[in-house]
This record gives C-alpha cells, structure tokens and sequence, in this order.
C-alpha cells in the first residue's frame, strides 16, 4: 500500500513584487495551506519552483530553508503561535537569536518592533498576560525581527473580534506604507479590498487574479 | 549560550517534574559515591592498620595439617622454636631482627580491677621489629630473659583498664592462669599505637619470653610465631625467600611452617575490599540506569508535549541541529545537576554512616577520582538517553508540528 499523491495545488503562477500587499483568498480545502507552507519554505514544491528574491529554494537542503525562513519570511499564524514561557521581548528576539545577531542588537531591535506595534509599555509580559490582539502585535513585530523578504500571514484575524482584527489590519497597513511587503493568506472575502493585489484560488488552481481597491 | 538559557528557563517551568525526574539520578550517584568512599575508607584503614607494624616486618607461624586442632598439635610437638628467632637473625642477610612470641589469652588482676588481654612473651628485639614505644618505666632486657625475672610492659588500653589514673610502674599484677595466678611486677607502659593485623600491641602485655613459658604458657620452647624484619622494605620479598630456604632447612618440611609479610596479607584484603566496592557500585549503577530511563521517558514526554512549541521555532528559522541540541542539552543539564546533588548528597550520606559506625573504624573516604567519575557517569547517562527524544524532536517535520493540538 503506496501513499497516494494528491496534487493539492496545479498551475499555481504568480508573483509578489516588493511592496506588495497581496491577499492570497479561497474557501477551505481550496489548497491555499497547502500554497501557504510551500510560499513559507515549510514544504518543497514536488513540481514548480518557487523563487525568492531570484533565488529558487527548490534544491535548498532542509538546513538551508530554515536558514530561508529566518531571514527571508517573516510568519504571521492564525493562532499567534507565541512561545507561552518567554516574555513579548523574548518571543521577538527569538529569529534573532537563530540568525546569531549579539544581545544588545537582539534587545534594541526588538524593543523598537514592539514599539512600532504599540507594545512598548507591555514588553515584559509574558503572552498569557496579554489580549488576543496584543498577542498578534507581538507576533508580527517577531515577524519582522530579521528584516524579511516578506511576511506571511495565515488568517491573521481569524482568532481576533472585530475591534482587535481592525487594529491588526491597520497595522499591516502602515507596515506596507513603510515599504514592507506582506502575503496574506485568508478565507475572508472582506479581505478582498484590503490589498493591491489579490490572488483567488479555488480547488487547486488560480481562479483569478485582481488588483484589490484601496492601496 | 542562548541554548544553555533556553534549556535552563524549560527546565525550570516545571519545576516538580524536573526535580521527579533527577531524582533517579539524585538517588543513583549518591548511592555510588557512598559505596565508593566507604570502600575507599575502609582500604585506607586496612593499609594503615597493616603498615602501622611496618611493611617489613614478617611473621612465620608454625604450619599446619587441616583444623585448629592441627594448629595446637603443630605448635606444641614441633616448628618454630625460640632458638630459632636467633638462627634466623644471625643466618639471613637481609633480616636484621627477629622475636620469638609465645602468646595466649589470659585476664591480668589488679586489687579489684581485672582485665582480659593478649599476654605476650618475647625477647626485646620485639621493641625494634614493631615500632613500639615505651611511654614511661622502660622494657625488659636480655638479662630480664636470662634471669626469667618476672617483669611486665602494659599496653596502653591495658593501663587503661586496670590502672585507670594510678601510676601502674612498680605495681604487682597478677596473670591468672588455669594453674593459679602469677605476680608480675609492671616496668614500662607502651605509647598508643593502634592496632595491625598480626598484633594489637594496645590491647597486649609483654613479659620476657622465658618466664612467660615456664610460668604461664608451658610451651617449652615452642614458639607461636617469629616475627622477623627485613633490612628494608624493598628488600622483604628477597628477605622472604631467604627464610622460605632457611626454615625448609631447618624442618624439613615445606607445611612446618608458614610466612607471610604485610604486604601479601595488605594485597589479599585489598583485593576482597576491592571486589566488594566493586560489586557494590555495580549494583548501585543498576539504579543510574533506571534513573536514565526515567529521564528518557520524561524527555519523550516533553518532546510530544512541545511539539507545536517545536513546530514555531522550525517556523522562525531554527534548525534541526538546533532542536536536537536544545533537547540534548536538557538532558545533560538534568543529569549534570542530578550529578552534583547526587554527589553531594552522597559525600554527606557515607560521612554520617561513618559517623554512625565510628566504633567499628568505618572511614569515609571520598576520592576527587570518585566525584569526576560520578559526573561523567551521569552527564553520559544524559547525554545516552537524551539522545533517542532529542533526535525524534528534531526529526519532527514543521508542517505537522505546527499542526499539532
């Protein structure tokens, strides 16, 4: 008994240009996890390349791509996915410490990060001692702790209420006018206005890409 | 650096776990470092009880044919003679002095004080051979011996005994045998020396060889053992076999007699106390082993237990080698500080056991050689059975991971 292949994902072409906010939306099962680990350097393609910032990361051995994911995407999970036994400090410094950068770097960049989220008063709390909302802040100025090609973001608003989801968005906002680029991946189609471009996807294939609204 | 944080702050969010799980480890290199000093202690008493008469000094003893019947037989119908610690002296070169001893255990009376202990009866040679001091009067001469003059030299415990604080010189004593009893006049009182296997000289007293026979033991001639000295220590051996040839000789008869040297008696106990440590630590590393297992299995635990925590660091870069490191690290820090209570633990366990059995001179010796094998013994067991979890954690495919309720 062979496991049997199933290709989640068929055809899947297009790119992100630095500066971008692209949504990336379809309903479940449309293969969008699937895109999402493989755009986050989780998983190897068993077809197609995937390139970053002209570099493929097809032939990258498993050292490598955690190498890639450290300096290169910045993730942003659906369920924060902060470690519960460091403080909010700590959680941001911890790319940093992969990536070998000294203490008084580590501290003075994360510090700033969570400044720039609105977290500087909160910085020694540990996640358990933090809302929904401040949770995501922390984990997307974690996100950003190594300077990232990009940062992916899984359903960021997912786990929020409605007031936390608006102040995340409006975070992601100012970080694209800062010139970061940012992939979201989500199943909200109220999303659809929120980014320059966005890529539909349905059942494993492209269904179409648009520009979004606003930026 | 930043791993050795990481392990330390995981290992002290769950405290009682943490703790639980050294325990086996705690409770393994205590036992093995307590067996360990108590061994090493009691071999350090051994040498020392043994090289107190000087590593020099031989001892023949009268043979014997099976049973301490054959013993008795030997010595009253043949062997060793008292001439014969004279012969020996003057004939092999590299023994420079040799005593008779005729010896048996009597009890000493003074007024109402009585008082049992090894009578000895020897030539003043005996001063030489054993080291012994005299503390106050003086020993007995050769004169003494011609003379059969009925003097005495206590040991200091038989001072003790029988005189408490009174000045024993010039006293009478009497030795009670099975035929009466027999006055004795005490001359000299022995410095405290300890006891050796072949003599106790504390708990002895000394008279001139000559009246003790005649008076007391009724050997007529036949000596219980010779004790005889080698010109040194390296020479004992060469000394052994002069005597071996000398007596072989003289009876005619390799099972007349027997020799042996402090040495000989030093490496056979040595051997048994050695076995017996060694018997003992193996059985108290049973429970390292057990202890190791505990850890294994609380390492599986926390593996499965954080494997989404594992899944988010795989996320934010860290690698494989990372993880396994992280893990690793845990498990040799565990042990590494189960290593250091246990040690310590075990230091403070084998010196109240001493202390409970100081009657028995139970020593407690603990070697640095002990302590650094004690650590590297747990840090390897860490390092052994951390290995298998640390490897499964980082084995872990992010994805999944990440996945994982």
């Amino acid at each position: 008994m062979g496991k049997i292949e199933v290709h989640a994902l068929r055809d899947v072409s297009f790119s992100v240009e630095r500066g971008d906010f692209s949504i990336i939306i379809g309903p479940s099962g449309s293969g969008k996890s699937t895109l999402l680990q493989i755009l986050g350097c989780l998983d190897r393609p068993s077809s197609g390349e995937i390139l970053i910032e002209e570099k493929t990361i097809n032939t990258l051995k498993d050292r490598e791509l955690s190498v890639v994911r450290n300096r290169k995407i910045g993730f942003v999970f659906q369920r924060f996915n902060l470690l519960n036994n460091m403080t909010a400090l700590e959680n941001v410094e911890l790319p940093m410490i992969y990536a070998k950068a000294s203490m008084k770097e580590r501290k003075n960049k994360a510090k700033e990060l969570l400044e720039l989220v609105g977290l500087g008063d909160r910085m020694n709390h540990k996640p358990s001692e933090l809302s929904g909302g401040q949770q995501q802040r922390v984990a997307i100025a974690r996100a950003l702790a190594n300077d990232p090609a990009f940062v992916l973001a899984d359903e960021p608003t997912g786990n929020l209420d409605t007031k936390s989801g608006e102040e995340i968005l409006g975070i992601f906002h100012k970080l694209n006018d800062m010139g970061k680029t940012l992939v979201i991946v989500t199943h909200d189609m109220d999303m659809v206005g929120e980014g320059n471009k966005v890529v539909h996807i349905r059942d494993g294939l492209i269904e179409k890409i648009s520009s979004g609204g606003v930026v | 650096m930043e791993i050795l944080r990481e392990t330390i702050r995981s290992l002290l969010s769950n405290k009682l776990r943490t703790f639980l799980s050294m325990l086996g480890i705690i409770i393994g290199i205590a036992s093995v470092i307590t067996v360990m000093s108590l061994g090493e202690g009691t071999t350090a008493n051994i040498k020392e009880t043994v090289s107190s008469l000087g590593s020099n000094v031989l001892s023949i003893y009268p043979g014997f044919s099976g049973g301490r019947g054959g013993f008795i037989a030997q010595r009253i119908t043949s062997s060793t003679k008292y001439e014969d610690a004279q012969y020996i002296k003057d004939s092999a070169p590299h023994i420079i002095n040799a005593a008779p001893i005729v010896e048996g255990y009597n009890t000493l009376k003074f007024n109402d004080y009585s008082y049992s202990a090894e009578g000895v009866g020897t030539t003043p040679e005996i001063k030489d051979i054993v080291n012994m001091t005299v503390e106050s009067g003086s020993f007995f001469t050769q004169e003494d011996i011609d003379n059969m003059s009925n003097y005495i030299v206590l040991g200091s415990t038989v001072a003790e005994n029988l005189f408490e604080q009174a000045n024993p010189l010039g006293q009478k004593v009497y030795v009670i045998t099975s035929l009466g009893k027999v006055a004795f006049t005490v001359i000299g009182v022995l410095k405290e020396q300890g006891s050796s296997i072949m003599l106790d000289i504390d708990n002895a007293y000394f008279m001139p060889y000559t009246t003790a026979d005649a008076r007391i033991f009724h050997e007529n001639g036949n000596a219980s053992m010779i004790l005889a000295k080698a010109s040194s220590e390296e020479e004992t051996e060469l000394a052994q076999i002069e005597l071996d040839f000398l007596l072989y000789g003289l009876l005619g008869n390799e099972n007349s007699y027997r020799i042996s040297s402090q040495n000989t008696m030093l490496e056979a106990i040595s051997q048994i106390t050695g076995v017996m440590t060694f018997i003992l630590v193996a059985i108290a590393a049973i429970s390292l082993v057990v202890g190791g297992i505990g850890i294994m299995n609380i390492m599986l635990v926390s593996v499965s237990e954080r494997t989404r925590e594992i899944g988010i660091k795989m996320a934010l870069g860290a690698s494989r080698s990372r993880i396994l490191l992280e893990f690793l690290f845990e498990s040799i820090i565990l042990t590494f500080i189960a290593g250091i209570i246990g040690v310590s633990l075990g230091t403070g366990l084998s010196n109240l056991i001493a202390g409970f059995a100081a009657q028995y001179d139970l020593k407690s010796i603990t070697t640095v050689g002990s302590v650094l094998v004690s650590f590297g013994v747990s840090s390897g067991v860490g390092l052994f059975f951390g290995i298998y979890p640390a490897r499964k954690a980082s084995k872990l495919s992010p994805i999944e991971a990440l996945r994982y309720e």
